[in-house]
């Protein structure tokens, strides 16, 4: 179990700080697959980051705590401040986008093997990596290749070997799949699927795509504006979502039989600069009352491992799609 | 691609580029409107106060002309050209140092300023290179802009100043070296080889303090843009050390413009030699050039000019056949 208490990411730049994660309190379980879905700039990736443990200036973890549930080499419980040490080995992290993130002047094999602490003995490494990246249905000769030599989802799925060949407890995914067309999308999510089906670790994976997240995750966390604003398992969450916003961004999935024009929620996300009071959605929420304006809503329990930060998250609300003005 | 052809069209493209080079050389004085054989005529005539006799002069401009390959139509002179520079090398006697052959008076000074010139450029690359990188790659650290700092100061002085600087204060104010060095000609012997190597470190470090701040700058810009690359972050995310990325990851990307930099640098040599070797009057390619420009020592002024774009040209094959090694994504298209 990964255990977020309170955590506060802020930047600090030159006008003064926002939070980009701003009090944050979930328990992610072991062999999960966890999505995070939330509009553009809602701090999805300023999450990953902290949970990876990437904490690097402008960025800082201004208060809270990750407890990652493992233990490291001498055998003290591992911490945001030491997660750095196990990096790859027991969190890893899958990158956007795999053409960037490869070096293009040496060979794949060898950024296969650039890890500190990695055995001495590099050709028994790559024999090893060989044949596990013939696991993931990759030619042995993709490792001797150059990065540009690859089509895109040979190199998204080279990423999600080197993500996975220590069968790391943790793995981050922040948009694996944005760069590359629908069909290879698919093979590399379903990939990710099975080798976490196979290994049992844990997975957070960001999209934007809510389909995805429908067809992939275990659980759901939805942010908006820097806040948790619902965390559930997927099937109750997609079934009977208890926060507005989270139902609009359900009813913005295509379904079958329907071709009405979909569009995106109206309205845009409150400025982090400026001063944010009571519940962060209530300019953009239909059913926003004058105490939603003035209290902010914690995310409280309302069913069994269902969490929700709405006033109202329990209250009847139209069903089926939210009809707007 | 395959290698041979790859090798094969780049050949191709160098002796091409080397035959419009020489056909310039040949075309661009036979269009100026002055003859070098009406000028030295005049001369000797001037000199001899017009006391030579008709008969005298016609011989002398027969000899004249052939000493200078003006003989015949254009095309049999173009074709007399080629063949006398591409299989001899020969460019026919100096008139300043008549009846010396100028090929043996450039492949005298070459060595010496080939010494000279390639040594400084490529050292001056190597410690800019360094040094850069260093810059570059921890440009967030206060430190590092202590040796961006050499570079700023460096690269914007003349060379001139910098070299008269460097003349005075170690020739001068502290005489570690002479401040008129001699270079000992004839037979080689190992006292001699010192005092050659001991007189040229004064011009040679005057050359890479030039070079050097050049280098520096270039290079730390190439490795500040290069550490923001995704790969950089990436192999930051796997725990790479900062060695590991500096070297294999920032510098061995950066280093590629910065090859091409120096084969140009390379390239250019003979055109550095010349302040060089008449502030320090080091016997090379540059003193001979200078001679020759004030002299009006045509033949000398072609052999030279020729050895320049021999030497541009060069340097391009040698970035031509060195970059795939370095860029897989060339080798590879
Ligand atoms: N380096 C930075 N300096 C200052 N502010 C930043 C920085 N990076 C992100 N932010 C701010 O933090 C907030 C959250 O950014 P984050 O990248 O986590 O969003 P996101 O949910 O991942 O968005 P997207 O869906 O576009 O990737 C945004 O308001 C953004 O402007
Ligand atoms: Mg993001």
């Amino acid at each position: 179990m990964i255990r977020l208490n309170n955590v506060v990411a802020s930047y600090r730049t030159g006008r003064g700080s926002i939070n980009a994660v701003d009090g944050v309190t979930i328990e992610i379980p072991d062999g999960c697959i966890l999505g995070v879905a939330g509009e553009s700039g809602c701090g999805k990736s300023t999450l990953m980051k902290v949970l990876y443990g990437d904490i690097l200036s402008p960025m800082t973890l201004a208060s809270g705590s990750i407890e990652y549930g493992f233990v490291d080499r001498r055998g003290a419980p591992v911490t945001s401040h030491t997660v750095q040490q196990e990096w790859f080995r027991r969190v890893s992290y899958v990158p956007q986008s795999s053409m960037n993130s490869l070096n293009p002047v040496i060979r794949i094999s060898q950024q296969f093997i650039d890890f500190p602490g990695n055995d001495p003995d590099k050709r028994r490494v790559l024999e090893q990596v060989r044949a596990y990246i013939g696991k993931l249905g990759l030619p042995a000769e993709a490792l001797d290749a150059y990065p540009h030599q690859l089509s895109g989802g040979m190199r998204q799925r080279m990423m999600i070997a080197m993500a996975t060949f220590f069968q790391p407890e943790l793995i981050l995914a922040d948009e694996p799949t944005t760069a590359l067309d629908v069909v290879v999308q698919k093979e590399i999510l379903m990939l990710l699927m099975e080798l976490q089906e196979e290994m049992g670790n844990t997975i957070v994976l960001v999209s934007h795509d809510m389909g995805v997240h429908y067809q992939v995750t275990h659980r759901m966390l939805i942010m908006y504006a820097a806040k948790a604003v619902e965390y559930g398992d997927s099937d109750s969450v997609f079934e009977a979502p208890l926060h507005p916003y989270t139902r609009m961004l359900i009813s913005s999935l295509p379904t079958i039989g329907d071709d009405r024009a979909r569009d995106g929620i109206p309205g845009r996300p409150p400025s982090l600069w400026g001063e944010l009071r009571g519940c962060r959605f209530a300019d953009r929420c239909p059913f926003a009352t004058d105490r939603c304006r003035v209290e902010e809503p914690v995310l409280v329990e309302h069913r069994p491992g269902h969490f929700a930060a709405c006033h109202y998250a329990g209250a009847e609300m139209p069903s089926g799609g939210v009809q707007w003005q | 691609m395959g290698v041979m052809r790859y090798v094969a069209k780049r050949l191709g493209l160098y002796l091409a580029v080397l035959f419009i080079g020489l056909t310039i050389t040949f075309l661009l004085p036979r269009l100026m409107p002055i003859n070098p054989v009406d000028g030295y005529i005049g001369q000797i005539q001037s000199r001899a106060n017009g006391s030579i006799s008709a008969e005298a002069i016609a011989e002398l401009r027969v000899n004249l002309e052939q000493l200078y390959g003006l003989e015949g139509d254009l095309f049999t002179q173009y074709l007399a050209y080629l063949k006398r520079v591409v299989l001899n090398f020969d460019f026919g006697p100096s008139f300043t140092y008549y009846p010396q052959p100028v090929s043996a008076m450039i492949l005298n000074a070459l060595p010496w300023t080939l010494g000279l010139l390639l040594m400084s450029t490529f050292i001056a690359w190597v410690m800019g290179n360094m040094v850069g990188l260093v810059a570059g790659y921890f440009h967030r650290k206060k430190a590092a802009s202590v040796l961006e700092f050499v570079g700023i100061l460096l690269y914007p002085i003349p060379y001139y100043i910098l070299a008269v600087t460097v003349l005075l204060l170690l020739a001068y104010v502290f005489p570690i070296f002479p401040l008129s060095a001699t270079f000992p000609v004839g037979q080689m012997t190992p006292e001699k080889f010192g005092m050659i190597i001991y007189n040229s470190l004064l011009p040679g470090i005057t050359l890479v303090l030039a070079g050097f701040g050049w280098n520096i700058l270039s290079m730390k810009a190439l490795a500040v843009a290069t550490t923001e690359e995704p790969y950089v972050t990436y192999a930051r995310l796997k725990g790479a050390s900062n060695w590991m990325r500096m070297t294999r990851y920032v510098f061995r990307n950066a280093l590629l413009p910065q090859v091409t930099a120096l084969a140009l640098s390379l390239g250019m040599v003979f055109n550095g030699a010349l302040l060089t070797e008449m502030i320090f009057s080091y016997p090379g390619i540059g003193l001979v050039m200078r001679t020759a420009a004030t002299g009006g020592d045509y033949n000398v002024l072609y052999g030279a000019i020729t050895l320049s774009i021999i030497a541009v040209a060069t340097a391009g094959l040698v970035i031509d056949l060195i970059y795939p090694l370095l860029d897989p994504r060339i080798r590879h298209r």
